[in-house]
């Protein structure tokens, strides 16, 4: 376990994810500190970003739904990394009607990012995609923070 | 340099870039089991709206000021820790350092009480020390921190059930700030918060889902009953048309659950 792996604690609904599959625990721990690593520095820049997150382990080309909650008034970042070197993934931002909803989106490399300014309260989707990768299984851990704008 | 080179060249040629992703989608394609990993809003993501809405007064909202003796009922314990941890970001808001001490010292109590308050130790004394420089971000970000060190002690513990009642217990107090905030001076976009279904939903299962020693209890029954009529009031109204009636039901049995969770707590 890395420095950063150590520094942060597991998010409860991670840890809940890993219980049920413990074969992804070293797949997701290195990770949600690549994750973090890329949020945190956010924070110095008026962001709070969340201690509680999702991750899981997916093959090339697969893609995963994850819900939130989110709140019109606020912005919302999502930081979506993974430990596999050469791996490439992304994520996206749905409404809960499946239109694309994000105000801005990238990807690079191991790292892939998405702001949203919701237009409405309610339910979005986050959709998560591994692009490509050398590993059959892919970690991946993805963390939100809010900011009111 | 050469590194750095290679690595523009690499994310030139990456599939990752150059694909624009689908405008639409369908969400049926996605298997059931994405909404069981629904990470809960802390209060200060509706309170950071509430604040750019108008300026709520953070201090009528406090909740009262008191320690909580330690109580057998596990279950309880749970759910007031959760509104305690609420309280917390309730006192932020109102920017109150000696209350939000006091709330920091209450979670260790209580998290004693359930057997987890090694793991907020850390997190209680960085909200007393954070506390007092009034670094409010900070104080956000170690009340969030510790809602998720008790629930993953308690899943530690093979105790999921009392985590999710710890959620649950913040999102009713959330819930009921919420509302009184959204009564008091009504509008729309206010309202509009309120419009929660995903959480309403998940917690319903939850609830659903627990043991029957557990469902059995008074206190749990009690709030089962009472998130179930939360339930369709939420989901009657499209977000933006949530009216001022439904506001006053929702906080009337929002403030109802919390008193009963206070109120076994003696």
């Amino acid at each position: 376990m890395n420095r950063l792996a150590a520094q942060f604690r597991w998010p409860a609904a991670l840890l809940a994810l890993l219980l049920a599959a413990p074969a992804a625990l070293a797949f997701v721990d290195d990770a949600l500190s690549f994750a973090y690593e890329a949020a945190n520095p956010y924070a110095e820049r008026g962001w709070i970003i969340r201690e509680d997150a999702w991750g899981g382990d997916l093959g090339e080309g697969d893609k995963k739904a994850v819900t939130g909650q989110l709140f019109r008034g606020n912005s919302y970042m999502f930081f979506l990394a993974t430990d596999v070197d050469g791996a490439a993934l992304r994520v996206n931002i749905y409404d809960a009607e499946g239109n694309l909803a994000e105000s801005k989106s990238w990807q690079r490399g191991r790292f892939a990012y998405a702001e949203i300014k919701p237009r409405s309260t309610g339910t979005y989707y986050a959709i998560v995609e591994i692009l490509s990768s050398p590993a059959e299984r892919t970690g991946w851990a993805l963390v939100y923070g809010f900011q009111r704008k | 340099m050469i590194p750095r080179l290679f690595f523009v060249l690499f994310l030139g040629l990456s599939p990752a870039l150059g694909q624009k992703p689908d405008k639409t989608i369908d969400l049926g394609q996605f298997p059931a089991e994405t909404v069981d990993n629904v990470v809960i809003p802390v209060p200060s993501e509706i309170f950071t709206v509430l604040d750019k809405l108008g300026n709520p007064n953070w201090r009528a909202e406090l909740g009262p000021e008191k320690s909580y003796p330690a109580s057998p009922n596990r279950a309880q314990v749970a759910l007031l820790l959760g509104t305690v941890i609420a309280d917390g970001f309730v006192a932020v808001e109102a920017e109150d350092s000696e209350r939000v001490k006091e709330i920091g010292r209450n979670v260790l109590t209580l998290a004693e009480a359930i057997n987890v308050r090694k793991s907020v130790v850390a997190r209680s004394n960085s909200i007393v020390e954070k506390a007092d420089a009034r670094e409010w971000n900070a104080v956000r970000r170690e009340f969030d921190g510790a809602l998720q060190d008790v629930n993953q002690a308690m899943l530690e513990l093979n105790d999921a059930q009392l985590a999710q009642l710890v959620s649950l217990g913040g999102w009713l107090r959330g819930t009921e700030v919420l509302t009184s905030i959204v009564k008091d001076k009504f509008s729309r976009d206010r309202a509009e918060l309120l419009y929660q279904p995903l959480l309403v939903d998940y917690f319903n299962r939850q609830l659903d889902q627990m043991s029957p020693r557990l469902r059995r209890q008074q206190l749990v029954g009690e709030i089962r009953k009472s998130l179930g009529r939360i339930g369709p009031l939420i989901t009657k109204s499209p977000p933006g048309e949530i009216s001022e009636e439904t506001v006053a039901e929702i906080n009337t049995l929002s403030t109802q659950m919390v008193e009963l969770i206070r109120a076994k707590a003696g």
